[in-house]
C-alpha cells in the first residue's frame, strides 16, 4: 500500500531516541509509547483500506445489485492484473512521470501567481474590486470546458495541458489566500503600526504569517483540483499522461484499465497532498498538525 | 454533447421502484433507451430522423402482450461510440449505434457481461470501398500524400473506424508502426488542433474528413477508398431486451426502413432537416447521403461488412486490445428479416444488392441525359435547388453560367475520375486538356492523368475558366 508506506516513513526516523544505553526491549517500548497515536492511525488506516478492498472484491465477485449495480464493475483482482501488465510496460511509467511533471509545473505556477495576488488583493481594496469579479466568473468554469480555448490560446499542447492544471489549482489558492487575509486580526495590524512598522514589515511580519494556515489549505485543495482536471487536460495530449491513459481506456471500453487509471490518480493525488502538508509543517512549526 | 441526467435517472429509478412496489394492474411503463450519434452523419437514418419524425411511435406494437405496456423512449446523443457502449453495459440504453471498430469493442465487452450480450442487428450506412473515413491536413501545409507525413504528428481517435483506416493504410504501404507519430485525439480536440496547426494531420470518421475542408481550413489528402476495406455504422441491441420485447426491435427496424425512404424521397429536404437537427452543414450531409453519395444507407447486414469486421478484429488483436471474438456469431438478422417480411419487402433481394440510389435525369446545361452518374456532377443553387449535370465539364460550365446570371451557389459536386467518390468541386484537382475536364481528390492522381492526356492540373477557379473555354488550357 503506497499510502501506508508514505505514512510510515514519516514518524519512523523522528522516533529514534538520542543515543542511550537501555536495552532493545525498553527502547522498543519507549518508541511504542511515543508513537502510539501515530501507530494507531496507521493501523486503522491500513484496516480501512483492506476493508475497502474486501468490500469491493465481494461486491464485484457476487455482482451485487441493490439499486447500485456492481454487475460489470471490474474486481480488484482484474485491476491488479492490469496493474502488473502496466508495470511491465515502460509506457506506463512515462504516463505517470509526464503527469507528475505537468501537475508540478501547473501547480507551482498557480502558487507563484495565486498566493501573492491573493495577498495583494486582500491588502488593497482597489485591486480586490478590479480582480475579484473576473476571478469569480472564471472560477466555476469546469476544466473540460476550457479544452478548446486552451488549445487555441497556447502555442504547444504541453502548455495547454499545464494551463488547465494551472487553472484548476489557481482559484482554490487565490480564494483561500483571500480568506486568510480577511481573517487577520486588525488589532495585530494596528499594534504593529503603533510600534512603527512600515507597510512592508507589516506585510511580512503580520499579514503573511497570519494567513499562512489558509494559504496552505488553499495549496492542498488546489493540488487536489489540479489532479481532478487532469483527464480534461490530457485529452489534448493524445499520447502520454495518466489522465490520457484513463481516457484511452474509456475509448476502448477497458474497465480494468479505467479503474487502474483512477486509482493511480488517487494515489498520486494523495502523495502530493502529503508533500504539501509536510511542507506546511516545516513552514509553520507552531501548528501542531 | 453527452447528456447526463442523474436527477432524471434517479427520478425514473424511483418511479420504477414505486411501480414495482405498487404493482399496478393496468399499465406498465418500459423505458427504451436508444443511443445515437447525431453528428456522425451516417447514423442519422437509424437515430435522429426516427426521433424527429416520431417514426418509432408509429410502429410500436400496441396489442396482445403490449396492450398494457407503455413505452417511454429515451434518446441520448453522443459524439462517439464508446460512451454508447458504456451506457448499454449499464443498461441505461438498450439499442445503440456506432462505427465498425466501436461496434466490435461493444460486442467483445458484452461477452463478459453476465446479464446480457449484445448483437449486431442491422446496419445504418456503409461504404464498401471504405469512403467516409479520411485524413485531412491544414490547407496551408505542404503535404499532399501520406508519404509526406513521415515522422509527422498525426492524430486519430483511437478505437474508431478512422483508426482502423490509418492502420490498414500503413499496413498496405508497408510503413513501420512509427512511420507517423500517431496520437489519439477525439474529433473535437483533433479539429481544433489541426486548425491551430498543432498537429500535422488528423484522421477521422464521418463527417469530419468532409466537414473540416468544407469549413475552409483543411484539405483531405487520403480517403478511406484507398484502403478498399469496407466501413460501416451498425446497430446493436442488448439481448435481454430483444428477447423480452422482440416485436419492439422489429418495430424499430420498420422505423429505420421508413427513415431511409424519407431520405431518398427528397434528399435535399432531408439534408436541410438534418442540418437543422444535428448542426452538420447540409452540403456535407448531402455529400454522404444524397444520390450517388459516399455512403449507402441500407439496413441489411451484408456478408462483405461482416468479413470486414473480421479483419478489424485481427487489427485489434494485433494491437493487444482484444482476445478471441467471432463477428459471425455476433450477428443476428432475425429482427430485421421480420421487419422486411411484415412490410412485404424482399430482404434477400436487398441483401444481395449493393446499389446506392444514383443521380439521374437530364442535363439542362449540356442538353443531354445523364448516362453515368459517377461521372456526373451537381450544383446546389440557393433558390433553384440541386441541379444535376452529365459531366464535370458541364457541371463547371453550368456553374460559371449560374455565376454570370448572378445566382447564389451553395456548393458544386463532382466525382473523382478513377475512384468514383463524390467531391466538393472547389476542393478538387482538375486534370484539363484535350477537351476533357477530369476531377480528382488527390493531386498526384490528377498529375498522372494530366500527363496521360498531355494536359495540366488546375485548381477549381482555373478549371471553371477552362470548362467555359471548352476544356482547353
Amino acid at each position: 500500500m503506497p499510502a501506508t508506506a508514505v505514512a510510515e516513513a514519516g514518524p519512523a526516523p523522528a522516533a529514534t531516541p538520542p543515543a542511550a544505553p537501555p536495552s532493545f526491549g525498553t527502547l522498543a517500548l519507549r518508541w511504542y509509547r511515543l508513537n502510539r497515536a501515530g501507530l494507531r492511525a496507521i493501523a486503522i488506516g491500513v484496516t480501512s483500506l483492506i476493508a475497502f478492498l474486501l468490500v469491493w472484491h465481494l461486491l464485484t465477485t457476487y455482482r451485487v445489485v441493490f439499486f447500485v449495480r456492481f454487475t460489470n464493475v471490474p474486481s480488484p483482482l482484474a485491476v491488479y492484473a492490469s496493474f502488473t501488465k502496466a508495470m511491465h510496460d515502460p509506457k506506463f511509467l512515462m504516463h505517470i512521470l509526464l503527469s507528475c511533471r505537468r501537475i508540478f509545473i501547473g501547480f507551482s505556477l498557480a502558487a507563484i501567481v495565486g498566493v501573492p495576488l491573493g495577498l495583494i488583493m486582500g491588502r488593497f481594496k482597489l485591486v480586490h474590486e478590479i480582480i475579484f469579479p473576473v476571478a469569480e466568473v472564471l472560477r466555476p468554469i469546469p476544466a473540460i470546458a476550457w479544452v478548446p480555448m486552451a488549445i487555441m490560446l497556447w502555442p504547444t499542447n504541453e502548455q495547454s495541458i499545464v494551463f488547465i492544471t494551472f487553472l484548476g489549482s489557481f482559484f482554490p489558492i487565490l480564494v483561500n489566500t483571500l480568506h486568510g487575509m480577511s481573517l487577520v486580526d486588525p488589532v495585530l495590524v494596528r499594534a504593529a503600526q503603533c510600534l512603527g512598522a512600515r507597510e512592508r514589515s507589516i506585510f511580512r511580519e503580520v499579514y503573511f504569517p497570519a494567513s499562512l494556515p489558509h494559504i496552505f489549505t488553499g495549496l492542498t485543495v488546489g493540488m487536489g483540483v489540479a489532479w481532478v482536471s487532469l483527464i480534461a487536460a490530457e485529452m489534448i495530449s493524445g499520447q502520454y499522461g495518466i489522465g490520457y491513459f484513463t481516457w484511452e481506456a474509456y475509448s476502448l471500453v477497458q474497465y480494468a484499465d479505467i479503474a487502474l487509471g483512477m486509482i493511480a490518480i488517487g494515489v498520486l493525488g494523495l502523495g502530493s497532498s502529503l508533500l504539501i502538508r509536510g511542507a506546511g509543517q516545516l513552514v509553520m512549526p507552531w501548528r501542531s498538525t | 454533447m453527452v447528456r447526463h441526467l442523474p436527477t432524471l435517472s434517479i427520478a425514473m429509478s424511483v418511479t420504477s421502484l414505486a411501480l414495482l412496489v405498487t404493482q399496478p394492474a393496468s399499465a406498465e411503463t418500459v423505458t427504451l433507451g436508444i443511443g445515437t450519434q447525431d453528428t456522425t452523419t451516417n447514423t442519422v437514418t437509424a437515430g435522429v430522423v426516427i426521433r424527429q419524425l416520431h417514426l418509432l411511435e408509429k410502429y410500436l406494437p400496441k396489442d396482445g402482450k403490449y396492450a398494457n405496456i407503455k413505452f417511454e423512449l429515451e434518446w441520448q446523443n453522443f459524439t462517439s461510440g464508446p460512451p454508447v457502449t458504456n451506457a448499454m453495459m449499464a443498461n441505461k440504453l438498450q439499442i445503440g449505434m456506432m462505427g465498425d471498430y466501436p461496434l466490435i469493442v461493444n460486442g467483445f465487452t458484452f461477452e463478459s457481461n453476465p446479464e446480457s450480450k449484445s448483437r449486431l442487428i442491422g446496419i445504418a450506412a456503409y461504404s464498401l470501398s471504405g469512403s467516409g473515413n479520411g485524413l485531412v491536413v491544414h490547407k496551408d501545409s505542404p503535404y499532399y500524400d501520406l508519404a509526406d507525413l513521415k515522422g509527422k504528428l498525426v492524430s486519430v481517435p483511437f478505437g474508431s473506424a478512422a483508426h482502423g483506416m490509418v492502420l490498414k493504410a500503413m499496413q498496405d504501404r508497408g510503413y513501420a508502426s512509427d512511420f507517423f507519430q500517431l496520437v489519439s485525439q477525439s474529433p473535437e480536440v483533433g479539429s481544433t488542433n489541426l486548425q491551430e496547426k498543432k498537429i500535422d494531420a488528423h484522421a477521422d470518421f464521418v463527417p469530419f474528413a468532409e466537414l473540416l475542408p468544407f469549413r475552409g481550413f483543411a484539405r483531405k489528402i487520403f480517403d478511406g477508398v484507398e484502403t478498399n476495406l469496407p466501413t460501416f455504422h451498425g446497430i446493436v441491441v442488448r439481448t435481454d431486451f430483444a428477447e423480452k420485447y422482440p416485436e419492439v426491435v422489429v418495430a424499430y427496424f420498420k422505423a429505420v426502413i421508413a427513415a431511409n425512404q424519407w431520405l431518398r424521397d427528397d434528399p435535399k429536404l432531408a439534408a436541410e432537416k438534418i442540418q437543422e437537427w444535428t448542426g452538420i452543414s447540409k452540403e456535407v450531409v448531402y455529400i454522404f447521403l444524397g444520390p450517388s453519395g459516399n455512403m449507402t444507407t441500407d439496413p441489411t447486414i451484408k456478408p462483405a461488412l461482416i468479413d470486414a469486421a473480421t479483419t478489424d478484429v485481427k487489427v485489434l488483436q494485433n494491437l493487444g486490445r482484444m482476445k478471441e471474438f467471432d463477428p459471425k456469431k455476433w450477428v443476428d438478422d432475425s429482427y430485421i428479416r421480420k421487419a422486411y417480411a411484415e412490410m412485404k419487402l424482399d430482404y434477400d433481394a436487398q441483401l444481395a444488392s449493393t446499389r446506392n440510389y444514383e443521380i439521374a435525369g437530364d442535363d439542362s446545361f449540356c442538353k443531354k441525359p445523364i448516362a453515368d452518374p459517377r461521372k456526373a456532377g451537381e450544383v446546389w443553387v440557393d433558390d433553384a435547388g440541386i441541379v444535376p449535370f452529365s459531366s464535370a465539364s458541364c457541371t463547371l460550365g453550368a456553374y460559371a453560367d449560374y455565376k454570370a446570371k448572378g445566382k447564389k451557389i451553395n456548393v458544386a459536386y463532382v466525382f473523382d475520375t478513377t475512384r468514383g467518390i463524390k467531391l466538393f468541386a472547389d476542393q478538387a484537382f482538375f486534370a484539363v486538356g484535350n477537351g476533357e475536364v477530369a476531377p480528382f481528390l488527390l493531386k498526384k492522381d490528377a498529375e498522372a492523368y494530366a500527363a496521360k492526356i498531355s494536359g495540366k492540373v488546375l485548381g477549381f477557379d482555373d478549371a471553371v475558366k477552362a470548362a467555359v473555354g471548352g476544356g482547353k488550357t
